[in-house]
């Protein structure tokens, strides 16, 4: 059953062209230039219930802005949406109780007041009956390990502490679906890991959709089965995690370690030499031109080898390729 | 429990968020307290200077004066203390910061309104009621008619400044120009209404509808002038409907932001 069906979606914001300078400024007072730039251009895709997906893009890709349509922060300029069977920007209210929000950037928590006052205050938001939210905060604050700073004042948090709180405070009211946007934003490895473990165990133990953004690789090799990749508000990819790696893994690094300096250059098509620091070599092998075994048949045959590694590229490299890869051919389409 | 009871219950719920957040800084909160009671003791002392030499300001006497001020400076104290944010509400759209109430089942303008408390405002109301203690009619209907004229003092500095801060969603950065009409507004709420005569005194009951606040010491107090308690009735709600009306249909084209936000 989907969680999200989403068909045309479009949303466009009207802008002010400032000339440079106060001469500009002035000409912009009497004579504005506006025009309408497309954040998102129509979109559609649709998102199961228990699914976790990643929403993918550069920055001023159009993700935010859908979120924001996805929860009736904003008002879409044209398209249909329905999540949970709401029209989001329509029926805010109704959906906002099945829905949790951890916004990286925008914090729910108050500042100068410690969590558990601001995990009071979400009981009553979401109108929690008093008995059901202190089994569920006191689980939460178990879960995501809170008890040490349950009093302490928001600023004097961490912000991996006060990440976990954030991503506590969305999901005191049981939602269905979690929509993260950037939640690991500043984070250091160690919380990073124990955040995307919090996340997992939601969807495993709740069957809680998730809809998540981010920049970091990590969170999508880690915490995500399917990604849509979104640019100049368009998707540009729409499939499994495992798909998309196998159609970009077209790449794979080799880092070797001879007995020797080598003596004679490694000429092989397909294969480039990225770095070499006496005996020890790192080479991008073209997998589509030259196969792993002929590169390692031809090293073998070739000099004495100490140590081989081979590794697949990054899911950060992965995303990049799409990006530039989108980018060429839309730079192909306008200019053709 | 019913849908009025539970947004009670939340908003009550954000009331005692608020003081105890503006209690986490004991010196600053008493600080901000005692400077904004002076602050309006000055003008107490200019007034009070005026009626020694000056029986009469216009038919005003000192007793009216004082009990102008002591409706202003509550009825704002009172705006400002439960719905601190409409005074940052232009700031507040400009920047983006509405996604966080949005994102929430409660209705966004209540929401917004009651999340944040001034403290200095607080001052204004130990102000206002220690001036009602002092020249005010402390019988029980005295005390009812001051408890009456507190409260629409508050629905109007609360609704006309809602009105004025939404310009943010239709005119881009409003906050200059809504604090500009506050302070008109604030102005003209401190000074007797009988000093303004023809279009000065049509624009205070219209346009700046500070009259209906400024009269209040006069028309409620004083002696109980029922067309003006009704028209006052009726200056609330159209300012209510307005307010209300413009702030939502604004939310439409909202255009939120990507500002690092926290809630104080």
């Amino acid at each position: 059953m989907s969680a999200i069906r989403v068909q045309g979606l479009t949303k466009s914001f009207t802008m002010k062209h400032k000339q440079p300078g106060l001469s500009g400024s002035i000409k912009g007072l009497f004579k504005p230039v506006v025009s309408e730039k497309v954040a998102v251009q129509p979109i559609d895709f649709t998102v199961e219930q228990g699914e976790v997906l990643a929403f993918l893009g550069p920055n001023g890709a159009g993700k935010s802005t859908t979120i924001k349509m996805l929860t009736g922060i904003l008002h879409p300029s044209g398209g249909e949406a329905d999540v949970l069977g709401y029209t989001p920007w329509r029926d805010r209210q109704r959906l906002a109780f099945h829905v949790g929000s951890v916004f990286g950037q925008k914090s729910q928590l108050w500042y100068h007041l410690p969590p558990v006052d601001t995990f009071e205050l979400m009981g009553r938001i979401y109108e929690v009956p008093m008995n059901d939210f202190r089994k569920r905060r006191d689980d939460l604050v178990e879960r995501f390990e809170l008890g040490n700073y349950l009093h302490t004042p928001v600023r004097k948090l961490s912000l991996g502490e006060r990440m976990r709180c954030e991503i506590a405070a969305a999901l005191l009211h049981r939602p269905q679906i979690v929509f993260l946007d950037e939640p690991t934003i500043g984070l250091d490895v160690v919380v990073k890991a124990m955040i995307r473990d919090l996340i997992r165990e939601m969807n495993r133990e709740e069957g809680t959709t998730l809809f998540l953004t981010s920049h970091d690789a990590g969170d999508v090799e880690q915490l995500c089965k399917r990604v849509i990749v979104i640019n100049h508000g368009q998707v540009i990819l729409d499939d499994s995690v495992t798909n998309m790696k196998r159609e970009y893994l077209t790449h794979k690094t080799i880092h070797l370690k001879l007995a020797v300096i080598p003596e004679q250059p490694l000429l092989l098509p397909g294969v480039e030499v990225v770095k070499q620091k006496g005996a020890g070599l790192k080479l991008s092998v073209n997998t589509v031109e030259t196969s792993i075994e002929t590169v390692l048949a031809y090293i073998v045959q070739n000099y004495r080898l100490e140590d081989v590694t081979i590794e697949d590229p990054s899911m950060e490299e992965v995303i990049t390729h799409i990006y530039a890869k989108a980018g060429k051919e839309q730079g192909h389409e306008s200019s053709g | 429990m019913s849908t009025a009871a539970k947004h009670l219950s939340f908003v009550f719920a954000c009331w005692k968020m608020n003081l105890a957040g503006a209690m986490e800084f004991r010196m600053s909160f008493w600080l901000q307290v005692v400077t904004m009671m002076v602050n309006n003791a000055v003008w107490i002392f200019f007034w009070g200077v005026y009626f020694n030499r000056f029986p009469l300001v216009n038919g005003w006497q000192m007793q009216d004066v004082m009990m102008m001020w002591a409706v202003s400076a509550a009825g704002f104290g009172f705006s400002a203390v439960l719905f601190g944010n409409a005074y940052s509400l232009a700031n507040i759209v400009a920047t983006g910061q509405l996604d966080t109430y949005l994102a929430q089942p409660k209705p966004v303008l209540l929401h917004v309104l009651v999340s944040r408390m001034s403290v200095s405002a607080i001052g204004d109301i130990l102000f206002g009621l220690i001036l009602f203690v002092l020249f005010g009619d402390l019988s029980w209907l005295g005390i009812v008619k001051f408890a009456v004229a507190l409260c629409l003092a508050t629905m109007i500095f609360t609704y006309f400044t809602v009105l004025t801060q939404s310009l943010a969603f239709y005119i881009g950065n409003a906050e200059g120009l809504g604090h500009q009409f506050f302070i008109t507004f604030l102005t003209f709420a401190t000074y007797p209404t009988d000093i303004f005569r023809g279009i000065g005194r049509m624009v205070l009951f219209t346009v700046i509808p500070a009259g209906f606040i400024s009269y209040l010491p006069l028309g409620l107090l004083r002696e109980m002038q029922t067309p003006f308690l009704l028209a006052t009735v009726v200056a609330v709600t159209v300012l209510a409907v307005c307010a209300t009306w413009s702030f939502s249909r604004g939310l439409k084209r909202y255009g939120s932001g990507n500002m690092m936000t926290v809630r104080m």
